[in-house]
């Protein structure tokens, strides 16, 4: 039904510095369906969007809104096109009330003044509508991120958006709070509205899309209609195994005698993850599997002192060990590479050189410097033995690719010669050769004695690299498995089961 | 050729630069006013150094030494206003050891009722615990450094005038007259402790990797921490030195005028010092300091100054002096500038 | 909560909203103090602490009309450094104008004006389009300002105007019940002058500025998010440049009220003043990290800071110093107060 079609996207091409980032992706929106866009985390989804809205500058291919070619420039010419867009992270107002964040800008006056009554009637009709019973003249920032992220759609919505696009809405809603979004949703699409949904959870994917398309690396893998993938293919396909083994990677051996690296018993943060028990032997890799948001990232920050755990034991190498800050965490010889390289990974300003030696510098204590021919060897050394694109050790971190400032990150880390290497989505983000590049490196240091924990959303290198893989669901450990013969389908029925066995819980990729 | 181009871009990317060219500018403007501007002779009666150059260095002594604990507050992110209280605290302590109350009746003469050592000791322990007091209420409280460091700011100069209960005290005690008037050799005593102040805050940071915990913690906190420094030390570091360098600057101070003077000791310190800080290439949002780029700006200021008295200018006037240069190195340190001239450098580039 | 009652609210629960917490607590914090100054010192007279209050209010009025324009310039998350400054120059082309060249006063104040708007638009493009630290901006509008003042005239300048004394001399006694159940004026004598009803009227016209126009929005939707606030479609730019303009508008009428009160313009007349005006704003529960003031907040701020001179004063023993350790006391209560309700709502929201 091509006159259904309001929104055609034919071969989008978007290119970073160093990476193609979109190569040649179609995408097509019909009038009053629920079009969900899937993809790992770095598949190209929100570069899409970005597209779309006008973030992001395409270098090739064409946006057809109703048959007209259009190329916006901004978010607000988006808008003024009637494509809104409500991201994961709230972009309104917390100062202001429920009812000014969605008229700001565009309020009903009255005599010269705002007109405050209609715009909280107003206000109270559309949160009706939501069948939210809220005041709609308190702060925003009184209310739950569920109740914001409704309001954040109740503008986008009452600005006669044609096409509404949401960027992970339900990340952080409960299941009520979902059934309430799902319930606009139908109701938006009955009024003719397309909507593309963007989410990590596959249930929801099922429940409420008509159809959906899966990006992976930057390319369209494909659109289907929703009864055509079940769930364990759609899963299959955004995973992929399109890392094929560019440098003949060899699991690592773990003698059977090797002594016990790290224990960690019945560990926990309530709410965070449920009661963990994990051991990990000298030399060994293990593993972490599951999605995102099962608990791995927590459960990574827990060993590494930066989650307190409220419960509990961990040893090193038999002896008791209190991890409460990440600075015990490093004196006990522990390494963490955390998930989010901008926030909590790279210091932008800083040099290379600094960069690698912060952690180094960090056990020292301020008070016993490195000298600086010190540094520049260590620098020399990482930046040449991990390949680290640079002129100079001297150039800011900030100013690198991001493969390139993983690796930088991963110095920091094997120049404290840690016993434990913890990695969270070490391989996030960057392109396939560096990717391989890292495993290699992670598989080195097994060698080499040290214990490291992987943790990955991409199943196929997990299984390549790991002795044994924790599969975590649901914030708790739900199996351990041998990583030399058990197989990604394994895995991914254990994560598919729990989800389909739990019927409605989210289940998220 | 591209060689040329590039050297270029280095040289207009540097912060320091602007700060450099204007202080060089002001003294070129001064010599050819007055070209015996750069002279320096010694006073035959003392044996001191004599010249405005000196005296551009021996007046700069107070904001350059408060300027150097305000690089690191401001590499932190943060701010500290309460800086030019903190000098009125200082030299009201010491004047009151010095001349306590219960001596009114006696006539000011070259005595010190308390020590000496207690009388030097005692305002910087105090100025230390305000300053550790700032630094709590940032690092664990959890305050916006301006905000916090504002409370002493404003109630700091009450302190100094309930410790010597309103009043201004004087002193002839020819010790402590050395720390502002005297001379070691032929050079003034302000110069000589501003440059051991220097020496040891850039060893302090440079020669330990104190400074790069800072810079560190100033540019990305939540990294820092993962990275196992401790970011409330470093803070509470950072704003307790703050406090010891203005009780040094406020010893100076009052020793100059051999007196206290609540009202007026170190008043518009903290804007000078943060003006120093900005001019010498300190961005305010934190990240990279150059304690060589804060002298500059702190002498910069000063430069101003002299210049202003030197050519009769209303002293008073010295602001507006002082505003067009600062605005005109701000205008060129700011980003929009700053990133025009690296494109345009990096279009040479390209083209040579 | 059923529809009806969040459909139709009762005055009560409208004032209730969180929003106005902080101006509750400046409130709140007024009558504590009164309370403990009538208590303490009712032996002198409850009613004479209130007489004091007031001429104290009346006193500080201008601070009062420059911390209109300083709580907007709070609320979009800036600072200005220059109010001080400003108002002082407001008194020297005044004092010069009409001591000096003879002309009208009005006309003076026109030129102040001009002057001062212009230096705050001037300011506020600075801060957005060169991306400066308004901290830094304004202080160095607060050194040029400070500089042409003394450029100006380094003494003080006395004024003799006929209309300047007629403004300043305008008086309306309060009448009260005295003693004797009395209709009469309180004594000492309490009144309200020119400077506290230009105060009134720019806190109203503040309150109007903020609540009924787009513009006020757009200035509290800067302060809570700016990011958002552009990605809204809100005229960032302009909003920020105007919001420095009306500041700037504001302390010359500061210093018209200040040359009221004083009869003369002086190169170093409130210096530090921009300090006393920030801690207004401040105590009256303005967020200096943006999106959160009110104008009545201000006002009982002005009046707050206000009360703390009035009951040092009053004690008779206590230095005047005291006053400036209780306003950073008080800072710090505040900001402690302020942490509380931020500490406490989030909690709320997790539960």
């Amino acid at each position: 039904m091509p006159e259904n079609i309001i929104l055609e996207m034919k071969e989008i091409e978007i290119k970073f510095p160093g990476v193609k980032a979109l190569d040649k992706v179609d995408f097509t929106l019909r009038k009053g369906e629920v079009h969900s866009l899937l993809g790992e985390n770095g598949a190209g989804k929100s570069t899409l969007i970005k597209c779309l809205t006008g973030v992001n500058r395409k270098d090739g291919g064409k946006i057809l809104l109703n048959g007209q070619e259009i190329n916006p420039t901004s978010p607000q010419q988006a808008v003024d096109l009637g494509i809104s867009t409500v991201f994961q992270e709230i972009n309104l107002c917390p100062n202001l009330t429920v009812a000014e964040n969605i008229f700001i800008g565009r309020q009903p006056m009255k005599r010269g003044g705002i007109d405050w009554k209609t715009i909280n009637k107003r206000a109270n009709e559309l949160m009706e509508r939501f069948h939210l019973d809220i005041d709609v003249t308190r702060p925003l920032s009184f209310y739950s991120t569920a109740v914001q992220q409704m309001v954040s759609i109740a503008r986008a919505v009452d600005i006669q958006a044609k096409i509404l696009i949401l960027d992970e809405p339900t990340s952080s809603l409960d299941d009520n709070e979902v059934r309430l979004l799902f319930e606009v949703m139908r109701q938006l699409k009955a009024e003719g509205m397309g909507i593309i949904f963007i989410t990590h959870f596959l249930d929801q994917v099922y429940e409420i899309s008509d159809r959906m398309t899966i990006l992976r690396n930057g390319h369209l893998i494909g659109s289907y209609e929703i009864g055509q993938l079940n769930k364990v293919q759609l899963v299959t396909e955004m995973i992929g195994k399109d890392i094929d083994v560019i440098f003949n990677l060899k699991r690592a051996d773990v003698k059977e005698d090797a002594a016990y690296m790290l224990e960690a018993e019945h560990i926990g943060v309530p709410g965070k993850v449920k009661d963990i028990s994990v051991t990990l032997k000298e030399g060994e890799l293990l593993g972490f599997a599951g999605l995102l948001g099962s608990g791995r990232t927590e459960t990574a920050e827990m060993l590494f002192g930066a989650e307190k755990t409220a419960q509990g034991k961990i040893r090193k190498k038999g002896s008791d060990i209190s991890l409460k800050t990440p600075h015990e965490a490093i004196m006990n010889r522990i390494a963490f590479c955390p998930e989010d390289r901008k926030t909590d990974g790279i210091i932008g300003d800083l040099s290379i050189r600094e960069n690698i030696m912060l952690a180094v510098q960090a056990r020292r204590g301020f008070m016993h410097p490195m000298s600086r021919a010190e540094q520049d060897k260590l620098a020399d050394y990482y930046i040449k033995a991990l390949g680290i694109a640079t002129p100079d050790a001297e150039k800011k971190i900030g100013e690198l690719s991001g493969g390139n400032q993983q690796k930088v990150i991963l110095a920091r880390w094997m120049a404290t010669e840690p016993d434990v290497l913890i990695l969270d989505e070490p391989t996030r983000g960057i392109d396939v050769g560096a990717k391989a590049e890292i495993q290699r490196l992670m598989l080195e240091r097994c060698r080499d004695g040290v214990s490291v924990i992987f943790i990955s959303s991409e199943l196929d290198e997990i299984i390549r690299c790991s002795n044994r893989i924790v599969v975590m669901r649901d914030r708790q450990k739900v199996a351990e498995v041998d990583g030399a013969t058990c197989t990604q389908q394994d895995i991914l029925n254990i994560i598919a089961e729990g989800s389909a066995a739990e019927n409605g819980k989210e289940a998220s990729v | 050729m591209k060689k040329k181009a590039i050297d270029f871009s280095v040289i207009t990317r540097s912060k320091i630069t602007w700060a450099v060219v204007a202080e060089i500018l002001i003294l070129l403007v001064c010599f050819i006013i007055r070209p015996d501007f750069f002279s320096i002779s010694i006073q035959p009666s003392t044996g001191v150094l004599y010249g405005s150059l000196i005296d551009i260095l021996n007046r700069s002594a107070e904001i350059t030494i408060i300027a150097m604990g305000m690089t690191l507050a401001i590499a932190l992110g943060g701010t500290d206003l309460s800086v030019g209280a903190l000098v009125a605290v200082s030299g009201a302590m010491a004047l009151k050891l010095m001349r306590w109350d219960v001596l009114e009746y006696s006539t000011p003469g070259d005595y010190t009722v308390y020590p000496f050592w207690m009388a030097i000791l005692l305002p910087l322990l105090t100025c230390m615990l305000m300053g550790l007091f700032n630094g709590i209420l940032i690092s664990k409280g959890g305050m916006q450094p301006f905000i916090a460091t504002l409370i002493l700011m404003v109630s700091g100069r009450g302190i100094a005038q309930i410790l010597t209960n309103g009043k201004q005290f004087t002193t002839m005690y020819s010790p402590f007259r050395v720390i502002g008037q005297g001379h070691l050799g032929p050079i003034p005593m302000p110069i000589i402790i501003m440059t051991v102040v220097c020496i040891a805050m850039a060893v302090f940071v440079r020669k330990t990797a104190f400074g790069t915990f800072v810079e560190s913690v100033g540019v990305n906190k939540s990294a820092s921490r993962l990275s196992g420094i401790s970011s409330d030390t470093v803070i509470i570091i950072v704003y307790t030195l703050t406090g010891l360098l203005a009780g040094i600057a406020g010893l100076i101070y009052s020793s100059r005028i051999m007196s206290n003077d609540s009202n007026n000791a170190g008043i518009n310190y903290e804007m000078d010092a943060i003006l120093a800080v900005v001019i010498g290439g300190t961005a305010m949002t934190g990240g990279k300091f150059s304690l060589i780029g804060t002298i500059i700006g702190s002498i910069i200021i000063r430069t101003i100054v002299t210049f202003v008295y030197y050519f009769g200018i209303v002293a008073e006037a010295t602001m507006a002096f002082k505003a067009l240069i600062i605005a005109v190195v701000i205008i060129l340190q700011s980003e929009p500038v700053r990133e025009y001239f690296a494109r345009r450098s990096e279009k040479r580039a390209l083209q040579g | 909560m059923n529809k009806t009652s969040s459909k139709k609210q009762s005055l009560l629960s409208r004032l209730m909203n969180p929003k106005y917490i902080m101006v509750y607590a400046t409130v709140a914090i007024f009558l504590i103090i009164y309370l403990f100054g009538a208590i303490n010192y009712g032996d002198k007279g409850f009613l004479s602490l209130r007489t004091l209050i007031i001429s104290m209010f009346t006193e500080n009025a201008y601070y009062g009309i420059s911390a209109v324009g300083m709580t907007m310039v709070l609320i979009t998350g800036g600072i200005d450094l220059s109010v001080g400054a400003v108002s002082a120059l407001t008194g020297m082309i005044i004092a010069y104008g009409v001591a000096i060249m003879n002309l009208p006063p009005m006309l003076c104040l026109l030129f102040a004006l001009v002057i001062g708007v212009g230096l705050g638009l001037l300011m506020g493009a600075g801060i957005h389009y060169l991306n400066v630290p308004p901290f830094i901006m304004t202080l160095t509008g607060m050194f040029l300002t400070r500089g042409i003042c003394s450029l100006m005239s380094r003494e003080s300048i006395e004024i003799n105007n006929e209309l300047i004394d007629a403004l300043a001399g305008f008086k309306i006694y309060i009448k009260w019940w005295n003693e004797d159940g009395e209709w009469a004026k309180i004594k000492p004598i309490c009144y309200i002058n020119f400077n506290f009803i230009l105060f009134i009227v720019m806190i109203i016209i503040g309150t109007i500025l903020l609540q009924r126009t787009r513009f006020g929005r757009n200035v509290y939707a800067i302060g809570g998010n700016e990011q958002s606030a552009k990605l809204m479609g809100l005229p960032v730019a302009r909003t920020k440049i105007l919001v420095y303009g009306f500041n700037g508008f504001c302390s010359v009428l500061a210093g018209f009220a200040y040359v009221l009160y004083v009869k003369s313009g002086w190169n170093l007349a409130l210096q530090g003043g921009e300090l006393e005006v920030i801690t207004c704003a401040v105590i009256g529960g303005t967020l200096m990290t943006g999106g959160v003031g009110y104008m009545v907040g201000t006002l009982f701020g002005v009046l707050l800071k206000s009360a703390i001179p009035a009951l040092i004063t009053f004690n008779g023993n206590l230095l005047s110093w005291w006053g400036k350790i209780a306003t950073g006391a008080l800072l710090l209560l505040f900001i402690f107060i302020q942490r509380v309700v931020v500490v406490y709502s989030n909690r709320k929201k997790q539960e």
